[in-house]
Order: structure tokens, then sequence, then C-alpha cells
């Protein structure tokens, strides 16, 4: 029992919980500041199981704690139960500490929003929501964090629910979400099935003994895509990605908690996790590191294009989970664990930073508009700078060190993997290309004129100190985050998740030469490198169109290869029609009216009947006697 | 045992019951048709008593005061109507009164 | 016990309707029996062993030669619903005591009356009682709909009576011959038997009172066009007397005919949930989500039944109560919306989040347990009935997954039209937020839910035994 994770577990429940029972009888300041303890008090609770942790063997470090029964029946049971062991302990550490900095930064971000109030307690129930999902012992307790941080996303998505976009934005990511749910459900229902529990420990020992006969291959793949739907669709790559770029209609803040640093990296800690069962089934595996490397591509193309600030760095959030889906497909599941921290570091860094310049000029986020906002917001750009520099991966910042390590991986993992490794490499390309368009485009060359016209219009500079000062502290992790683990130096991450390695010493599966290391990083430091110079040449040197010109590519990657428009005709055009067909052919015409028929059947049976009611008292009493006679008649014969 | 054959009795109850229903299906003052449904019911208590005798027993009496309770009632009833219906000057005429309207 | 439970109800409407009392203080009387009714339910779960099978009986033989007696009693299963029926009732009534309708000494009586017929259907152990309470129930259901009921209330009513009639007089029939042939009425001492129309009649009329697929006709108009309150209880708890049934009358008495029939009845059920979630999502008003959603749900109750598993029967209960809950918490928050707004059409309302924090909250909470949000005891339910179904056959779980996604889109709709989309021309921005009468009676149904979310076990873990006596047992045999 490691009392930490509980309080870490629990306190961000119990702030959104206060926030919302004390409603108006609280200040919308103090409410707040309640969100923002409740989530450092959870990132206490996370060290101190990360401390309680690391005073054990490493044998005993994988403790599971039940509070009660969850669901059960007689023969089936599943607690409210918590792991606390390696894996959960680097995701409680980064959700907690993450997003304690982003509630902080919401602190300024979102004073004198009317209902702060509910912003804050919907804060404190995704970091809740997110926490009981890393911390889940069962697969049923990590789908209810799933769907709890997906319902939060919702909430957060269409905080803003007078914008009829941001609402419509919520519904998609939820729905898109409830699907992947829905696949993993299945995936649970099989494993109930063969194994009569949800536990993740008894669930894998299952696994690992059945390995040989009991279940099909077809049906251990079929368990392990239904737990890829729901990491593909939480984590937005393809082919159900497209809710993330509008679920930028959120509050920055949100952007950078949910869909940057904390929720959308799930599916990598889903696939990690479950890598037992991901191992079982090899093909399976190897199509989550192709989905990675196809999302990473796209995503990239994608990111070229965008003209809104956000969705330029919700489309880098895609690639860079592919990244990871590569890594962990591949079973560098360290590596790609690595790279989700210091994502989580950077690419908050990126929206907060974001976030400053759009608070600046008064939540305008069209880069076309902007220009120039270095000379108002120096301390921005450096901020700015420096999180661009981490996501392209140059050395020495964190990006470089966890990116390459996975690329370093894919192409120590035989051919398919080389495979996935250009693809990588084009990706580190593309990468600097779109990151340091944007930079130029937003920070360099001359003030625009929205960016003059509010360059006197705030008193406080750069923001608040609740704001900026979150972003110094992300920007120095952006910075150092990576040094934990430099290739062929030294592997303190990689050892410390290697307990919970299922049946084996260490975790991953594949294991890099130092000469595979040097060339992938000099090759994918030069590749960013040429990116960035690339930009420098197209949006920097000469001030370009934000946009090609180039027709069908421009509409193609504009409209993110038609995606939206595929699922709208395939799957909700078709159900409407459905509908409307059931609602006129069905609905109305047999059910309603075969009760119609029976009502007139009655009537006119009622009206033919009726003509023998004359009122001939004498016929009445004739047609008894008859009756009596044939009854009598009836009786004797049968005597 | 005394007295005629129980199946004197019995025939004598047909008779009496045919008759109450010729007088119901043939005449059409409706006093009379009361009077036909009358010797009916007295035609069955008839049959009941002998029945009764002829078993032993004595349900067939206990039904037979039941159905000259219910008959009083319904004299009494049906009796009630027909004064009704002559204060309303009315015909006494089954075949007129075809509808329920008053 | 047991008999104080269905007694108590019935006495206080007989008071209620032979005092000449106001309106409101004949409400009052009413909601102050509820409300001693829900201490005596809590009394009832207190003495209740759930390690043990049918207990807190009463028993008086009433027809000895025909085997017919008054049994009454309680299995873990039928006391959860017979919680649900006296929590549900007791907000109808205390919502119709806000609303204060007209002729609110038979209102109200009928109210009470059908409190304790509902009881009464849970907890009768003889066919013949069964179908005395069950009847007993609708009766004032017909006089409710179709004396208090919206501007079409005598088609809803006429379209309720004949369906149910229908199913109630093949039951009748289905009771005489099964009794006859067992010599007894008794659910206890009787049997199983192999008679399929005996079972077929059975199930018509629970196929009926569900609805399950096609039988639903009645449906729509009547939750339509009654009060809100009386919709609350139709949709919440009278819908659950066909689980009831189906569990402890068909499922138990007739092994072989269910297994026969399995696969059909899994397909009207899984027919019905993709049905009514497909209309629901393009239904023109609240009620109409709610009812088509109520039609889906119950086709996934009875998939779940019908798994034949222990998971998915134990699954059908769970979300049964929790089913009973949301969709009497909803009615009664479309009725509040009616009040204010005149009509619930998505078309004449929106943006009711503005300005009204308490109808948000409370129509965005409840939608989001609707929508069966994991970790919610819907969820709850729900997981454990596609569990229990996917041993038939993975397709029937992947249909009722499909059916999830589907209800997740059309609360969504719900919500998003009733809080955020643009206001409609009835949505004044002075209408009311919800004051305390109101959110006194959805709150506890709320909490209720919440309390489940966070210990769906409770019910769970303690709804069958492994004892002689209790329905089910065979099934889990096999």
């Amino acid at each position: 029992m490691i009392p930490g994770a509980w309080v870490c577990l629990l306190a961000p429940l119990a702030g959104a919980l206060l926030i919302t029972l004390a409603g108006a009888s609280i200040s919308r300041r103090t409410a707040a500041w309640i969100s923002t303890l409740s989530v450092f008090a959870a990132f206490g609770g996370a060290v101190a199981s990360f401390v309680g942790l690391l005073g054990r063997e490493r044998e005993e470090r994988e403790v599971v704690t039940t509070a009660w029964t969850w669901l059960g029946t007689q023969n089936f049971e599943v607690g409210l139960s918590l792991l606390v062991d390696p894996l959960s302990v680097t995701m409680m550490l980064i959700v907690s500490g993450v997003g304690g900095l982003i509630v902080l930064y919401s602190v300024g971000y979102m004073d004198g929003d009317p209902e702060e109030r509910r912003y804050f307690a919907y804060m404190a129930l995704f970091v809740f929501s997110m926490l009981l999902l890393v911390q889940a012992a069962n697969f049923l307790l990590l789908l209810v964090g799933w769907g709890l941080v997906g319902l939060a996303s919702y909430l957060l998505i269409g905080f803003w629910h007078e914008r009829p976009e941001a609402v419509a934005a919520a519904k998609k990511a939820f729905v898109m979400n409830a699907l992947g749910d829905a696949t993993m459900a299945l995936a649970f229902f099989a494993i109930i099935w063969q194994t009569g529990t949800l536990d993740f420990q008894a669930a894998f020992a299952a696994f690992g003994s059945d390995s040989a006969g009991g279940m099909s291959q077809t049906l251990v793949n079929l368990i392990a895509l239904g737990l890829l739907g729901g990491a593909v669709a939480k984590s937005a790559q393809i082919p159900l990605h497209t809710w993330l770029p509008d679920a930028m209609e959120g509050p920055t803040p949100v952007s950078a908690l949910i869909h940057a640093a904390t929720m959308v990296t799930a599916g990598v800690y889903l696939i990690v996790r479950a890598h037992p069962i991901f191992e079982l089934a090899p093909s399976i595996s190897d199509l989550a590191a192709g989905l990675g490397a196809v999302t990473l591509l796209v995503a990239g193309l994608v990111a070229l294009v965008q003209t809104d600030i956000k969705r330029v760095i919700a489309y880098s959030t895609m690639s860079q989970i592919g990244y990871m889906f590569l890594g962990a497909g591949l079973g560098a599941y360290g590596n790609g664990m690595f790279h989700l921290m210091t994502h989580a570091f950077f690419k908050a860094l990126l929206f907060m930073a974001a976030g400053l310049v759009i608070h600046h000029l008064a939540g305008e986020q069209d880069i076309r508009k902007m220009g120039g906002v270095r000379h108002a917001m120096p301390r921005t750009f450096a901020a700015f700078l420096v999180g661009s520099l981490a996501l392209v991966g140059i050395p020495p910042l964190s990006g470089f060190f966890s990116k390459d390590s996975i690329l370093a991986s894919a192409l120590a993992s035989g051919g398919y993997g080389q495979l996935l490794f250009a693809a990588g490499l084009l990706g580190a390309l593309l990468t600097g290309l779109y990151t340091f368009r944007l930079l130029f485009i937003v920070f360099l060359g001359p003030p625009s004129e929205l960016v003059q016209a509010h360059r006197h219009g705030h008193g406080h500079g750069e923001g608040p100190w609740t704001m900026t000062f979150p972003v110094a502290v992300l920007a120095l992790l952006a910075v150092v985050g990576g040094w934990i683990q430099i290739a062929g130096v030294w592997h303190p991450f990689g050892e410390w998740l290697d307990p919970i390695a299922v049946g084996r010493e260490h975790l991953a599966l594949v294991e890099p030469t130092l000469t595979q290391d040097y060339v992938t990083s000099a090759l994918a430091v030069g590749l960013g490198l040429l990116g960035i110079w690339a930009a420098w040449a197209f949006y920097g040197a000469r001030r370009r169109r934000a946009v090609p010109r180039a027709a069908l590519v421009r509409e193609t990657l504009e409209h993110k290869l038609w995606f939206d428009e595929l699922y709208d005709s395939i799957f909700f055009r078709p159900a409407v029609l459905l509908t409307g067909a059931l609602r006129r052919r069905v609905e109305e015409p047999l059910i309603g009216g075969s009760i119609d028929g029976v009502g007139l059947g009655a009537r006119s049976a009622g009206g033919a009947v009726g003509e023998a009611q004359t009122g001939y008292l004498r016929s009445y009493a004739l047609a008894i006697a008859a009756g009596v006679a044939i009854l009598v008649a009836v009786f004797v014969s049968v005597q | 045992m005394r007295g005629p054959d129980p199946s004197w009795y019995l025939i004598l109850s047909a008779f009496l019951f045919a008759i109450g229903v010729a007088g119901v299906l043939l005449r059409r003052s409706p006093l009379i048709v009361l009077l036909s449904l009358e010797i009916m019911l007295n035609a069955s208590n008839l049959a009941l008593i002998t029945f009764a005798r002829l078993h032993g027993g004595h349900d067939g009496q206990i039904f037979a005061l039941a159905v000259m309770a219910v008959a009083a009632a319904e004299v009494v009833v049906g009796l009630g109507l027909i004064v009704a219906i002559a204060r309303r000057h009315l015909d006494l005429d089954v075949d007129r009164l075809r509808v329920l309207r008053g | 016990m047991t008999t104080t439970l269905i007694l108590l109800p019935l006495a206080a409407a007989l008071v209620v309707w032979l005092l000449p009392l106001p309106g409101r203080a004949a409400g009052a009387l009413a909601l102050l029996v509820a409300l001693a009714e829900v201490v005596l339910f809590a009394l009832a779960v207190w003495r209740f062993d759930f390690d043990r099978g049918l207990q807190l009986q009463d028993r008086q033989s009433w027809f000895s030669d025909l085997g017919v007696s008054y049994h009454v009693g309680f299995f873990g299963f039928s006391l959860w619903l017979t919680g649900l029926t006296i929590v549900v009732c007791a907000a109808a009534i205390g919502y119709a005591l806000r609303a204060g309708g007209d002729r609110g000494r038979a209102y109200f009586g009928l109210l009470l009356f059908l409190t304790g017929a509902i009881v009464g259907v849970f907890t009768a152990q003889d066919l013949l009682l069964f179908y005395v309470f069950f009847e007993a129930m609708l009766i004032p259901l017909y006089v409710l709909i179709g004396v208090w009921g919206g501007p079409r209330r005598l088609r809803a009513t006429a379209l309720f009576v004949i369906y149910t009639m229908a199913g109630s007089l093949l039951m009748l029939a289905a009771i005489v011959a099964f009794g006859l042939s067992e010599g007894t009425f008794s659910l206890v001492d009787s049997g199983t038997s192999t008679n399929e129309w005996v079972f077929l009649g059975f199930l018509a009329a629970f196929a009926v009172k569900a609805p399950l697929f096609p039988f639903h006709g009645w449906l729509v108009d009547a939750y339509r066009e009654s009060p809100p309150e009386v919709a609350a209880i139709l949709s919440g708890v009278v819908s659950k007397a066909a689980v009831y049934g189906l569990l402890r009358i068909a499922i138990d008495k007739f092994p072989e005919p269910v297994q026969e029939y399995q696969t059909l009845i899994l397909s009207l059920a899984a027919i019905g949930l993709v049905y009514g979630s497909l209309l629901a999502f393009r239904a023109p008003d609240m009620r109409a989500v709610i009812a088509y959603s109520s039609m889906g749900q119950m086709g996934l109750i009875v998939l779940g039944l019908f798994s034949l598993s222990e998971l998915g029967v134990t699954g059908a209960i769970v979300h049964s109560v929790a089913h009973g809950l949301v969709s009497a918490s909803l009615f009664l928050l479309a009725g509040m919306i009616e009040a204010r707004a005149g009509t619930s059409a998505f078309d004449r309302i929106g943006g009711m989040a503005r300005g009204r924090p308490a109808l948000a909250t409370m129509l965005l909470a409840t939608g989001i347990i609707a929508l069966a949000v994991p970790g919610s005891v819907v969820f709850a339910g729900e997981f454990l009935i596609l569990a229990g179904v996917y041993v038939q056959g993975w397709g029937w779980a992947a249909v009722g997954v499909g059916a999830i996604v589907l209800a997740a889109m059309y609360m969504l709709r719900l919500i998003s039209a009733v809080l955020h989309a643009p206001a409609g021309g009835d949505a004044a921005e002075a209408t009311p937020d919800l004051r305390w009468p109101d959110l006194s009676v959805v709150v506890p149904l709320l909490a209720a839910l919440l309390v489940l979310s966070a210990w769906p076990a409770a019910i769970s873990e303690r709804s069958f035994v492994d004892v002689e006596s209790e329905p089910g047992t065979e099934l889990r045999a096999r």
C-alpha cells in the first residue's frame, strides 16, 4: 500500500467536488486556487509514490491496493484497485506535474471569464480521470478513466458553449472517442471470456500461459486490434484523428493539458501497459507502428498549410504521437515513454507560449494576421524558440534524445523497421519545416497591423506571473528533460521501467547499437536543420504567403486529405438517411399503421355486427332459443 | 315412492317451458311477455325440484328458491318499466319499442 | 414487512380518495406516505439477508382448491426493483405536488395506488396474484394518461389500452393454462414447463410492456402525452415489470422454450436497441428522444436477460435500476423545461445553459450518465450485459457497443439542443432556472445514481445467490 497514490488520485476529485458543491458561495479566484492546489497536492502524492517505489527492491515495485469491489457477480469481480509500478508512477508524475503547471497558467489565462468555477472544476475532474486511467490496476478501471478523460475533454472543448463550433467539436471528439471505447470494450469482453478476469496481472499471466494452446491467434489478434482501436481514437492517429484539430476550439490551456501533454498520449500508455498482449499479436503491433508512421507524415504535411496557430501545434502533436506509436509498436516501449515525457514538456510549452500570444492579441488565432510579435513579447519568443528547437530535436534539447532513440530503435528492428525509420526521418524534415514556418511567420518580420494595435493595449507586458512562471518552468524542463537518458552513456529511464516487463528482464525488445544511435542522430539532426533552413528560405528571409499556391496540393492539405468529408458521407449521411427511411417506411406505416388498422378493423366489424341489432325483442328471443336448442342438440349428441 | 312417476313432472315442465317460449316469441304486449317469462322460470323451477327429488338431494330445491328470488326481483323491475312506459303514453307493443332512447 | 410495503400506499390511496381534503393537502399526504415508504424500504434492505433466497415472505391461502395463494416476498433482485419503484414514485409524487394539477385528490390517490400495485408486481410469488397486481398497475395508468394527459391523450390512451390489454389477456390465458396443468399457481411450488404456447403467452405480455420491437406502437404517444411524472413512472418503473416477469416467469419456468426462442428474442432485442437508438437520434423533441432511447435500453436489458449467463442477467438488473433512475430524471427534467418554455421541441428551445446553472448542471449530469460514460452505473450495467451476451456470439456484443456509440450521439444532441444551440422562440431570456422545489425532486435521483456509480457492486453482488429456490439457478448450471 502506497498512500501517496491515493492522495494523488483523490485530491483533484476532492477539488472538483468542492468547487461544484460550493457553487457561487466561493469567489471565482478561490475556485481557481482550489483547483490548482488540488492538482499540486496530487503531484505531491505522485512524488511520494515515486519515493516509496524507489525504496523498494526491483521485484517489489508493483503494488496493488484495492479499496472495494467496484463491480462484481458471484464469479467475477473487478475491484477499485490502484496499481503503483514504475510505469504508472511515471505517468502520474507527468500528468500531475505538467497538469499542475497548466492549471496554474489557467489562473491567469481564464481570469475574468464569467464561468471560471465551472472551468476549474472540469480541469480538476480531468486530472482526476487521467490519474485514474494511469493508476488503474485492471482493464475495466482503465476504461473508466479512459471514458472520463473523454468526458472531461468534451466538457472542456465545449466550454465556450455559446460558440456553435466549440459545441460541435466537443461532440465530435466525444463520439470518436466513444468509438474507440467501444472497440476496447469488445476486446475486454473477449478477455473476460478467455481468462475470466480483467486484472492486469492475472490476465497477462493467463495470456502468457495460454499462448501455446487455448486461444487462437485470430482471437488474440482481435483483442489486440480492439485495444489498438481505443488507443488510436484517444491518441488521434489515422484514421480516427479528425477530432483533434477541431478540439482546438477549447481554451488554450485545455489544449496544452489534454490535447498535447496528457490525454492524447494515453494510447501510447495503453500499448506499453498491455505489451504482453501486443507481443502475442505481432501483426497488430506492426500495424500500430505503421499507423504511427503514416500519421506522423500526414500530420506533418497538413501542418504545413494550417493558418490557425493552435491547429499547427495540434497537427504537430498528432505527428509526435505518431513517433511514440512507432516506437511502442516496434517494442521500444521505454523510448516511446521517454518521448511521451519530453513531448509533454515541450508541447505544453509551445501551447502555453502560443496562449500568451493569443492572450496578448485578445483571442486572435490566425497566423496570417500575426507577425513581428517578437518585439512585443521577447520572453515569449524565447520560450517558443526553446519549445520549437526541442520539437525539431536539436541537441542538447530534450526532443533530440527521445525522438532519436525511437528512430534508432526503428533502424535496429529489421526491414519493416527500416522502412518506418525512413518515414521517421522524412518526418523530422517536415517537423523542422512546419515548426519554424510557424515561428517565423508569427514572431519575425515587421509587426503586423493587428500586433501594433495591441501593442499598447495591455499594461502587464507578456502576461501575469501565473502565466509566465509555468512557461519558464516548462522551458527549463524542455531543455534539461532529455538528459535523464543519453544513448550510449546512461539509461536510468529505461532501467526504471524495466520491472513492468512481464516474463523477461528488460522491457525493450530492440536495443540499437551505438553506431545506429549515432547514425540516426546525425541524419535526424541534419534533416531537422534542413527543414529549418527551408522554412527560413520560404517564410523567414522573404515573407512568402503563408499558404502555398498549387491548387490541388493546397486544397487536399487544407481539407486534411478529406477525412471529414469521407466520414460524413460513409457514416453520418447514411445514418441520417436510414433513420429517415425507418421513420417513414417502418415506424409510421407498419408500427403506427398496424395499430390504426386494428382500430379500423374493430370499427368496421362492430358496424357489421351492429346490423344484427334490430331492436325487435322477438328476434333476440328467437336467437336465444335457437342457441339453446343448438347447445342441447350438441350435448345430447355428444352424450 | 308416492305420487306419479317423476318423468310426468318433467314432461309438464317441458310443456310449460314451451308455452312460455311461444308466449315470448309470439305476443306483443310486454306484460304478456313478462308473464310468459315467469312461466318459463317456473317450468325450470319444477324441473329443478323434480331432479332434486330424483337424486335425493337438496341442491335443486335451493336453486329453485334462488330462481324465485331472482324472478321476483325481475318482475319488479319489469313491471316498473312497463308502468313507466305506460305513463309516457307510449304504445305497449314490443315491436314498436325498438330504440333505447326515451 | 412486504405486505406493509404493498398495503401502505393502497390504503393511503383510499384515504386520499375518501377524505375531503383540498388538492395540495392530499398531495402533501401522498408525499408523506411515499417518503414513509422509502423509510420502510430502507428497513427492508437492512433486514434482508443477501446470502439467502426468497425472504420477508407473507403467505395466505386464497383459493385453496386451485392452489392460489396470497404469497409475497423478496429476492435480492426484486428488492432492488422495488427500491427503484419506491424512489421513482416518491419523486413523481413530489413533482406532481409542485406542478399542482386539477382534481388533486383523484390524481394523488391514483399515483399512490399505482405505487402499491407495482410493488405488488415485484413481490408476487403467485401467478394469479401477479396478474391481479399487473392489472392493478395498468388501470391507474389508463386513467392518468387519459384524463390528465396532453392534447392527444385520447389516442395515446387508446393505443396503450389496446396493446396492454392484448398482452395481458394472452398472459391470463397462459397463467390459467400453466396453473391448471401444474395444479398450483404458486411460483415457488410449481415446476417447469415445456409448453411453447404458454411461454409465448407470457412473452407477449412482457414484450408489449418492455416494449420489445415491434410491439412498441404505444410507446411514443404514451410517453409524450402523459404528464411528465407519469411518463417517468411508465418508462422508469413500469417497463421493469417486464424485466421481472421475463426473469421470474419466462426464463425460470420455461427453460426449454427459452433455449428454443433465444435467438429470436435476442434478435428482436438487438433490432429494438438499434432501431430505438436511431430514431432517438432524429426525434424532434426531448420526450421523443427519451422515449425511443428507453425502448433501446429495454432492448439492451432483454439482451442481457436472454444471454442466459450470470454476467448478462446480473447486468440486466443493474441496468434496470440505472435506466429507471435515469429515464425518470430525464422525464422530470423534460417536464420542468416544458413547464417553463411550454414545449420541449428542439427547434423551439435552446441556449438554456446561459444564466441557468442549476438546470444546465442537472441536465448535463443526467445526460452524461444516460449515455453510459464509463464509471457510471449505466456503464456498469451495460458492460456486464454485453460481457454476458458476448458468450452467445460476439456479434450481439458488437451490435450492443455500436448502439452505445449511438446513445452517445443522441444524448449529446439532446444536451446541446436544449442547453447550447441558439435559443429558439420559446426559450425567453426570462425563463427561470430550477428552484429548490424542482431540485428537491431531481437531486435525490441524481444522488442515487452517483452513489450507485461509485459502487455498482451494491446491486450486482446482491441480486442473486446460489440457492435452490432462486430463479436462474438452472441457467447458471449450464
